[in-house]
């Protein structure tokens, strides 16, 4: 069930309505908010119920065990439990095929031609964030951060609390548990709050599938596209995913203010950074601070020798999370050796008088070389394969792809997605500084949400799907 | 404090006020928000509506079909059929031969398999509701109809045709298959005004649009003022013969069809082949079948599944409810249309499909000899009052022999 369409709709009125009127007391409202976010995930394929409950339950008794274990290593021995159960779901699910088409392929490439079978397993939607927010969970017990909690249903109803269930953010247990136990009350003010994110997620989301049009023109070219074309599909697919992705965060972090729950923000004007560093610090704010915190630091963050192996480690796994190719491995690496050469840049003495400085011209052009950077990213990221990255990476520098058809359409599209990539940060910008002046006129806030919403049921989709369902 | 007291246990008056406010936020909100929709694509005429009148006026017309005394022909399929098929003159031509039968064009234009599809659904509704059955039932194959080019082009209509075609029954089929797509059906069905928000965006997207491959012939310019002039000469001819004409598309006194030449004065008939030469200059004939191959692949035809198996699904039902059935393929514009050798061996194996999972007649046209280029009015379509006489003429012929020995 994706949450712009009319069948959500329909689904979060009969939820409100119970949940607000019908089920009052603590008890019945977490069992209806689980059964509720149990349909929600099964109306996607509800044979893979069994595995989200299943995780959520092993993770349970796992965090008790590791909780009532009086030694050092038979705490490790559950908490390596914990993660073999859910690293070994996520690699089944997500990897077995990607591992067994790179051994056959390793092996073919030493001369041994070796047919190996491959599962073909459907991926469960939303695996890579329910496993990760259930492992920290056991994690934090383990290191002493949270006691474990009594209450299955509660953590079941945590782990698959419908706003956040398929695309994040990443929740920490410590976020989320508390509020399970004791359910919030929803305020109008955070009510307001959560229409308006609401409403501005459904345009970025709306925006992203039209955005979706220029950036697969271009990534699934089979003829020669040209230096202004291509630009134009990086950029749109630049605003597809930040659009897309952050959208769908928007609608859950509004959808859970409408319930009273607080979601931390997992977005922070990401195109608006002035380095890698500062990049990573706005985009997918869940994701990295999960991998700095549970992977970095376990490797041993910055505090030996050893940080930029840790830098790279953790950006590659990263990458892999994302998906299973090598594209997006080499993603995560890029970035990766961004984040280092920052480091190592920031570092000489010349370098880092420019870097703090304070001059506009200075911070325009970090600004533009790292939105640069960035969109070379994109390129990896998008690709459906390496020899695709690098025909669009030659796109973007030469005129190999001759110049666009004459006429003003090419350059008109072009603006039209820098303008809309723009507007998106505008808006968010916006929403980030002044929403709190907006909400105070409610009348206001009023028409501005029903102008974009209407402007969303006016734009035809030709996807619904979201990227990061896939992850 | 109980445990199993909550906040909102605490504060339940406050939550429920809340709950209240942001219930009726959502559906206020949204119920303006689609009041605004709504008025929009009412002021700017968006919709399928421009298709679907023709489809619709004929499908209000099925109750007086089916209670007509005399054998019904339905001849059944595209824009090529609207034009190239005159039910007065068939059913005149065979009532001098004795055989008294009421003919039908159902001929639509913009349409495919898959909407037509739905549209057969409900003629056999119609039939069978009275259990009545069509003597005859000829169902135009088109080649290029059935293409994924054609197929691409009319993905932004599917939802909104589909709500307008679907029976409450097939609603909830879909709706039982796969609840997101029901849900959104109901939606444009009910609340939308069957109006989709991909048909809007398609509507208003067409500046952005590439442009389609154009003739790069001059325009004869002379030839364009001697059309508007002969334009409006036809024009006030119709006016003036047909005084009592309400505008319809689909008119039951014409049977689904046009005027036909008995009832036109001798200088409309001599103007009309002038008017036609105007409509056949090189650059315009070209023009023509450049958007034909961009729309629709007409010379390559790479036929799509999902339309080949709509086409085989239509002359199903047409075979559940008529007597007898049979598909025709209309004549070619072979000086402008020509297939390449792969697209004739695809047709060829299209057809052999249709002939081998419905068992059907397949009476294949497009060379009927006779038929000159003079009796076309563009590259795919036959003229008014000179290919569809012949080609009607060509059809009494063809099933006189057959409604003889089915007559009342």
């Amino acid at each position: 069930m994706i949450f712009n369409t009319p069948l959500f709709y329909l689904f979060f009125l009969f939820f409100v309505f119970f949940y607000g009127f019908v089920f009052l007391r603590q008890k019945p409202k977490i069992y209806f908010l689980l059964v509720s976010s149990l349909i929600f995930y099964g109306a996607w394929n509800y044979r893979f119920i069994p595995l989200l409950v299943g995780s959520a339950v092993a993770d349970y008794f796992i965090a008790q065990a590791i909780e009532r274990a009086t030694t050092i290593s038979s705490k490790k021995r559950f908490l390596g439990l914990s993660v073999a159960i859910n690293l070994g779901i996520l690699g089944l699910f997500k990897y077995a095929d990607f591992v067994l088409s790179s051994a056959a392929d390793l092996l073919s490439f030493l001369g041994a031609e070796v047919d190996l079978p491959t599962l073909a397993l459907v991926l469960p939607v939303g695996i890579s964030f329910y496993t990760f927010q259930s492992m920290s969970y056991t994690i934090d017990v383990y290191r002493g951060e949270m006691a474990a909690r009594k209450g299955l249903v509660e953590f079941t109803a945590a782990l698959s609390f419908f706003p956040q269930l398929v695309a994040g953010p990443i929740l920490r247990a410590k976020q989320i548990l508390p509020q399970m136990h004791d359910i919030p009350v929803p305020t109008w003010d955070g009510a307001k709050h959560g229409l308006l994110l609401v409403t501005t997620g459904v345009l970025k989301k709306t925006t992203a599938d039209l955005l979706a049009i220029p950036a697969a023109k271009v990534f699934e070219a089979d003829g020669p596209v040209s230096l202004m074309e291509t630009w134009t599909g990086v950029l749109a697919f630049a605003g597809q995913i930040y659009g897309d992705f952050s959208g769908y965060t928007d609608m859950a972090i509004g959808l859970a203010l409408l319930l009273g729950f607080q979601i931390p923000l997992n977005f922070r004007v990401p195109y608006f950074a002035t380095s890698p560093v500062d990049f990573w610090r706005r985009w997918h704010i869940s994701l990295s601070s999960w991998l700095r915190d549970y992977l970095y630091f376990s490797l041993g963050g910055n505090r030996n020798k050893r940080r930029f192996r840790n830098v790279m480690v953790t950006m590659l796994l990263g990458g892999l999370w994302h998906g299973a190719a090598w594209t997006f491995v080499l993603w995560g690496a890029f970035h990766g050796a961004l984040i280092t050469a920052s480091h190592t840049l920031g570092s000489w003495s010349a370098l880092a008088r420019i870097h703090q400085s304070e001059s506009r011209w200075i911070k325009l052009g970090q600004w533009l070389l790292t939105f640069y950077l960035v969109l070379i990213g994109w390129v990896l990221f998008r690709a459906t394969s390496m020899e695709s990255a690098w025909a669009v990476l030659v796109n973007m520098h030469s005129f190999a792809g001759g110049l666009p058809v004459p006429g003003v359409k090419a350059s008109t599209i072009l603006l039209l997605t820098l303008a809309t990539v723009g507007l998106i940060h505008v808006m968010d910008y916006y929403v980030l500084k002044s929403a709190h002046k907006l909400e105070k006129r409610t009348w206001l806030l009023a028409i501005l949400l029903i102008i974009g919403q209407a402007l969303c049921l006016f734009i035809g989709k030709p996807s619904n799907e979201f990227i990061y369902f896939q992850f | 404090m109980s445990s199993s007291t909550s906040n909102s246990d605490r504060s339940g008056g406050e939550s429920r006020r809340v709950y209240r406010k942001t219930f009726l936020a959502i559906t206020l909100g949204m119920a303006a928000a689609m009041g605004i929709i709504r008025l929009i694509t009412h002021l700017n005429d968006v919709g399928g509506d421009t298709i679907m009148s023709r489809i619709q006026e004929a499908w209000a017309a099925l109750p007086d079909i089916v209670a007509e005394e005399d054998n019904v022909v339905m001849v059944f399929g595209s824009s090529m059929t609207e034009a190239g098929f005159s039910p007065r003159q068939f059913d005149r031509q065979m009532k001098e031969q004795g055989i008294a039968v009421k003919s039908f064009n159902f001929g639509f234009g913009g349409v495919n398999p898959y909407f037509q599809d739905y549209l057969a659904r409900r003629i056999r509704e119609a039939f069978e509701a009275k259990d009545r059955r069509l003597s005859l039932a000829v169902l135009e194959f088109v080649p290029f109809q059935a293409t994924k080019a054609r197929y691409a082009g009319a993905v932004s209509a599917i939802d909104s045709f589909v709500t307008i075609l679907a029976s409450p029954e097939e609603m909830w089929d879909i709706a039982l298959q796969d609840p997101e797509r029901g849900a959104l059906m109901f939606n444009i069905r009910y609340l939308r005004d069957n109006v989709s928000a991909e048909i809007i965006t398609d509507h208003f997207g067409g500046v952005l649009r590439p442009d389609r491959p154009r003739s790069s012939l001059p325009e004869d310019e002379a030839m364009s003022e001697r059309r508007r002039e002969l334009g409006d000469q036809l024009n006030a001819a119709f006016e003036e013969d047909y005084p009592d004409y309400a505008g319809e598309d689909w008119s039951y006194g014409w049977q689904g069809g046009g005027t036909i030449p008995e009832e036109r004065s001798a200088s409309t008939l001599e103007i009309l082949p002038q008017y036609y030469e105007t409509l056949r200059t090189p650059r315009r004939m070209e023009n023509d079948k450049l958007n034909r191959i961009s729309c629709c692949d007409i010379e390559e035809l790479e036929f799509e599944e999902e339309l080949v198996a709509a086409y085989i699904r239509i002359v199903k039902v047409f075979q559940q409810f008529s007597d007898h059935v049979e598909v025709v393929m209309l004549p070619r514009h072979t000086e402008w249309i020509r297939y390449s050798p792969e697209a004739a061996a695809r047709l060829a194996a299209v057809l052999d499909r249709i002939r081998d999972e419905t068992g059907v007649t397949i009476r294949d046209d497009q060379l009927l000899p006779g038929v000159t280029p003079e009796m076309f009015r563009d590259t795919t379509h036959l003229a008014r009052y000179f290919g569809d006489v012949f080609y009607t003429s060509h059809l009494v012929d063809v099933y006189a022999p057959l409604l003889r020995s089915v007559a009342r």
